[in-house]
């Protein structure tokens, strides 16, 4: 594959390209990514000078139970919305390659969830899974199903799934999109359209047309998993990490660590942050990994 | 005997395809609904249809509530920090993806590597910054803090798909002895340009709908962006769900059309096909 | 003679001042203000007014209040603090302990007149020595009734307004089993509203002295008389006395389920009900007619203290210890700290305030209220905290997550909330 990349070096137009990027990266991004690994290291209080404590935060944080149950909820989250969200977004993303009537309305139709903020996906979520007059028990009842109304977010073995319930909502869309761009970027010979007709085609998509866009695959699932490693709008609307901390994320208990538990210091969520940085990058890397290797074998 | 199994199999396709069409739209739509209706007219049937169309409650949200001014202050941030990132990470990805330069591979998994930190950590940091800078306050500190905030997966989006352009494209340019900064202008941008319409999509709708830093990093009424407006009818008071539908209307309407334009060029540079 | 020297006076310090400043308005002091209540139009309009009175009354002084929802507030002003960016004044609320064990707050001893401030509201804001918060607003933990409702199940009321234990249990089951849902709570927005029923319940079992500690973490949770107030809510929520929305329920949506719509006959919530409550119906008040009352937190058998509840102060103000105006921030706050301040407080955020008041002189429609209310808070006993407002870090978190969620929403059984809170104290 590299061979294919140009091997000139005209230092020149290189340092051009980088300059603009590298200055706003490290006077905006870096500095405060520094300041935080720093900050880990000691207990940083405000109008006290910082004090050293050595590898104390990550020793307390090894033994933090909160922290431990909040990494379970977010792996959970991180290893299945992404290929919920991919699953649904190539079926749906082959429906309008296929031209169905309506396409264009459809594409635009099933990208809206995305275009609200998470702010307000969560408070409308809450109205829909609320017990009472939510839509969802509504229409439970409605159809006859009452014994399956229950308060979504009020239990904690349904919480979770409720909250991947609604990213994959929110989500799917997106990546339907992307996946969609990628399919009409394919040589029109690997894929007529008419043929997903054919009874044939689960296989065909699973042999020849996923791997041809396997590249775009696997950014959007890096840029699903990243995203909800991060997750922390829509949990702090919706449930707040409970009950009993059923949704707490990583993020939500950082959070609550750094504003929340009548504390200003901020070493102990710094400790936290760092090593959630770690574990996420070796997450990427390990899909990054994987992908590749299989791309290395079929050539 | 075909024709029929045929057809069969498309209404079960399109009875599918509505559920799921429901699923998705349906709260946009409830929410549309809701934005003609008064909070006290939802609280007592929240699925029912306007009976009366509240079309004031657009303009109390745009003259009293202020609406139009967090409107002009988040065209104004979200529009330079889009242009911004595009322009800088489409630089800097081309400068990663097709030349070799010493710590190459370093410096771009450190600015990759950065894409994790939760924002609400660093934003301590940032803060500090920007006061520093003098920029704490300012439509400027927020915009620029927005830039470097999607500046990595910007980046990372954009460098793979610029290395897998054919390198043949490149070796032509240089033939018609095209600069370098032309090479990025007129080959790569080009060539990119669904990748650049995937970012450009992304980059908006999350700024557009980003609160953390808006909330921290200004503090003037007169410099307020969208999703504070919309956090004004939220409050514990009462949650004014009639107002929080027509607010969100309000700034998601912009957003649509900045999808359907994007998304349109996003499919037509796909489909012209110039790369695998 | 004397008046002529002091005109003199006067008027030697006015033209020193404008020397020293130019031209008035120029070189005005800003004093700047942050605070919660964004959305509540009538403490905004009061605090302006305050502000308005006092740059009257200083010329050359200007005070810029940003209002902000409480959320954001906290995240904005827990950022410019630890960046040394703080306004001069903002909003606090005394369960906030970090601001005074990291000496952020400007000491207040002499620069409020104390003697208008009632003794407990001063006490919430006392920490080592000093006083650090202006207590302006404060609330009681009350249970709102719905008169109708009460009579259309037969029920009428003692003269102290307080059921016992049975008769209330009794109570709650005849309301269940009529469809109507006996109380009203939520804990979608916050993290207190569900904690009611259980701390109320073990003031009385435990008495002041004794719940203090309990909240200290000096008491063992598997007390028996910690047992039994816990026993008591136990058999309420297996009563189903909580609407079953109850986790997502928020606070502002909770008024509305027990006012209008679906209707409760009871609500155990802060005595800022009528800031929300007496608006007209729709900005989310109670309908035409609705018949409010006030009654006791039921008397538990054998408790210590039968008439003991919980006050606590709300809102207040504080000054940035890091502040150049810190003095003059504190001469406004004293501003606020007049009897005539505190009634016109009463009379528009509805809802009481840590500075004296004479609610008898309450004119208006609102009167009867205040007058039931303040009858009632005669009678009691109080506490002046909340737990959120005595325990910290890991014991909150619990507590919050365990006896204002779960517990109440009948996931747990009361030895495990023994357990799980115990766990706690170390």
């Amino acid at each position: 594959m590299n061979k294919q990349k140009d091997l000139s070096q005209p230092l020149g137009a290189i340092v051009t390209f980088l300059v603009p990027a590298l200055t706003i990266y490290v006077a905006f991004t870096a500095y405060p990514v520094v300041r935080t690994i720093y900050n880990s290291f000691h207990e940083v209080l405000p109008g006290h000078p910082n004090e050293f404590l050595g590898l104390q935060n990550y020793v307390t944080l090894y033994n933090d139970k909160y922290f431990w149950g909040s990494v379970k909820n977010t792996l959970t989250w991180a290893l299945t919305a992404p290929f919920f969200e991919q699953f649904f977004a190539i079926l749906l993303a082959l429906a309008l390659y296929a031209r169905i009537p309506g396409a264009r309305f459809f594409r635009i139709v099933w990208f809206t969830p995305v275009l609200m903020s998470f702010v307000v996906v969560g408070i409308i979520w809450m109205w829909i899974f609320n017990y009472d007059w939510g839509a969802l028990n509504v229409i439970l009842r409605a159809i006859g199903l009452e014994n399956l109304a229950m308060s979504w977010l009020g239990d904690p073995s349904i919480a979770l799934p409720a909250l991947i319930l609604v990213t994959t909502w929110m989500w799917t869309g997106f990546n339907m999109v992307v996946l969609l761009a990628a399919l009409h970027s394919l040589p029109s010979e690997v894929l007529e359209a008419s043929e997903l007709d054919n009874c044939n085609w689960p296989k065909k998509l699973w042999f020849v047309i996923i791997p041809m866009i396997r590249p775009t695959i696997l950014n959007l699932i890096v840029l699903s998993f990243v995203g909800k490693m991060k997750i922390f709008d829509l949990v702090w609307i919706m449930t707040k990490g409970g009950p009993l901390w059923s949704t707490e994320t990583v993020s939500t208990y950082v959070y609550k660590r750094a504003f929340e538990w009548n504390s200003f210091d901020l070493g102990y969520p710094c400790s936290i942050a760092s090593v959630w940085f770690v574990i996420v990058l070796a997450g990427v890397l390990l899909l990054t990994f994987i992908f590749r290797q299989r791309d290395k074998l079929e050539y | 005997m075909a024709s029929f199994s045929r057809s069969w199999k498309h209404v079960l396709l399109i009875f599918v395809l509505t559920i799921y069409t429901a699923y998705t739209a349906g709260p946009l739509f409830w929410v549309a609904l809701m934005s003609l209706r008064t909070t006290t007219e939802i609280a007592h049937n929240p699925y029912a249809l306007p009976e009366t169309l509240h079309l004031w409650k657009f303009s109390e949200a745009w003259v009293n509530s202020n609406y139009s001014v967090y409107f002009a202050n988040s065209v104004k941030v979200v529009l330079s920090a889009v242009a911004i990132i595009t322009l800088v990470g489409g630089m800097a990805a081309h400068c990663f993806a097709r030349y070799r330069f010493p710590l190459r591979k370093v410096l771009y998994f450190t600015i990759f590597s950065t894409i994790i930190f939760p924002p609400q950590i660093t934003i301590i940091a940032l803060f500090q910054i920007l006061v520093e800078y003098g920029l704490y306050n300012s439509l400027v500190g927020l915009m620029l803090s927005y830039v470097a905030f999607q500046l990595p997966i910007t980046v990372y989006i954009l460098e793979s798909f610029f290395a897998r352009i054919p390198a043949d494209l490149y070796d032509a340019a240089r033939m018609d002895g095209y600069s370098e900064w032309q090479i990025f202008w007129k080959v790569s941008m080009p060539v990119a340009l669904p990748a650049l319409s995937t970012t450009i999509i992304l980059n908006t709708i999350l700024l557009w709908n980003e609160f953390l830093y808006a909330v921290v990093l200004i503090t003037d009424e007169s410099k307020r962006t969208l999703p504070l407006g919309i956090q004004k009818f939220m409050g514990d008071q009462l949650e004014d769900i009639g107002m929080i539908s027509t607010g969100l209307m309000i700034a998601i309407i912009p957003v649509v059309i900045i999808y359907v334009f994007f998304s349109e060029r996003l499919i037509q540079g796909m489909t012209a096909g110039a790369i695998k | 003679m004397k008046t002529t020297i002091r005109l003199m006076k006067t008027l030697l310090l006015a033209v020193m001042a404008m020397a020293f400043t130019g031209s008035p308005g120029k070189a005005e002091t800003v004093l700047t203000l942050w605070s919660h209540w964004a959305d509540h139009e009538s403490k905004r309009s009061f605090v302006e007014g305050a502000a308005r009175a006092f740059e009257s009354a200083n010329p050359g002084v200007k005070i810029e209040v940003t209002w902000y929802e409480k959320q954001a507030l906290y995240a904005a002003l827990k950022t410019a603090l630890r960046a040394g960016q703080a306004p001069d004044i903002f909003y606090a609320e005394p369960n906030q302990v970090e601001y005074l064990e990291n000496k952020l707050l400007y000491d207040l001893s002499d620069a409020i007149s104390w003697d208008k401030v009632e003794g407990w509201a001063k006490d919430s804001w006392s920490y080592k020595g000093g006083v650090y918060g202006l207590p302006l607003e404060a609330w009681t933990v009350e249970m709102y009734y719905n008169k109708k409702a009460l009579a259309d199940l037969g029920v009428t009321l003692p003269a102290n307004k307080q059921l016992g234990q049975t008769e209330f249990v009794d109570l709650v089951k005849a309301s269940a089993a009529k469809g109507l849902t006996p109380i009203a709570l939520g804990v979608g927005d916050r993290p207190y509203p569900g904690a009611f029923l259980t701390h109320e319940a073990l003031i009385q079992t435990l008495g002041i002295e004794d719940y203090d500690k309990l909240l200290k973490g000096q008491l063992d949770w598997g007390d028996d008389r910690v047992r039994k107030a816990l026993e008591f809510v136990k058999t309420l929520v297996d009563a189903q006395a909580l609407p079953s929305s109850f986790s997502t329920l928020k606070l502002g949506e909770s008024h509305f389920y027990f006012h209008t719509k679906p209707g409760a006959l009871m609500f155990l919530m802060g005595s800022f009900y009528p800031s929300r409550a007496f608006n007209p119906p729709d900005k989310g008040g109670q309908p035409e007619g609705f018949e409010l009352g006030v009654m006791m937190f039921p008397a538990l058998d054998g408790a210590a203290c039968p008439n003991c509840k919980s006050i606590t102060v709300g809102g207040s103000y504080v000054v940035n210890a890091a502040s150049k105006n810190a003095e003059l921030a504190a001469k406004f706050l004293n501003s606020f700290a007049t009897p005539e301040m505190a009634n016109e407080w009463l009379d528009v955020a509805l809802v009481q305030t840590g500075i004296k008041a004479d609610p008898s002189k309450i004119q208006g429609p609102n009167a009867a209220y205040f007058k039931e209310l303040s009858e009632i808070d005669g009678m009691c006993t109080f506490y002046d905290a909340l737990p959120m407002g005595v325990m910290t870090g890991e014991a909150n978190e619990v507590f919050t997550q365990v006896v204002n969620q779960a517990f109440p929403a009948g996931l747990l059984s009361v030895d495990e909330v023994i357990e799980k809170m115990n766990a706690t104290r170390k």
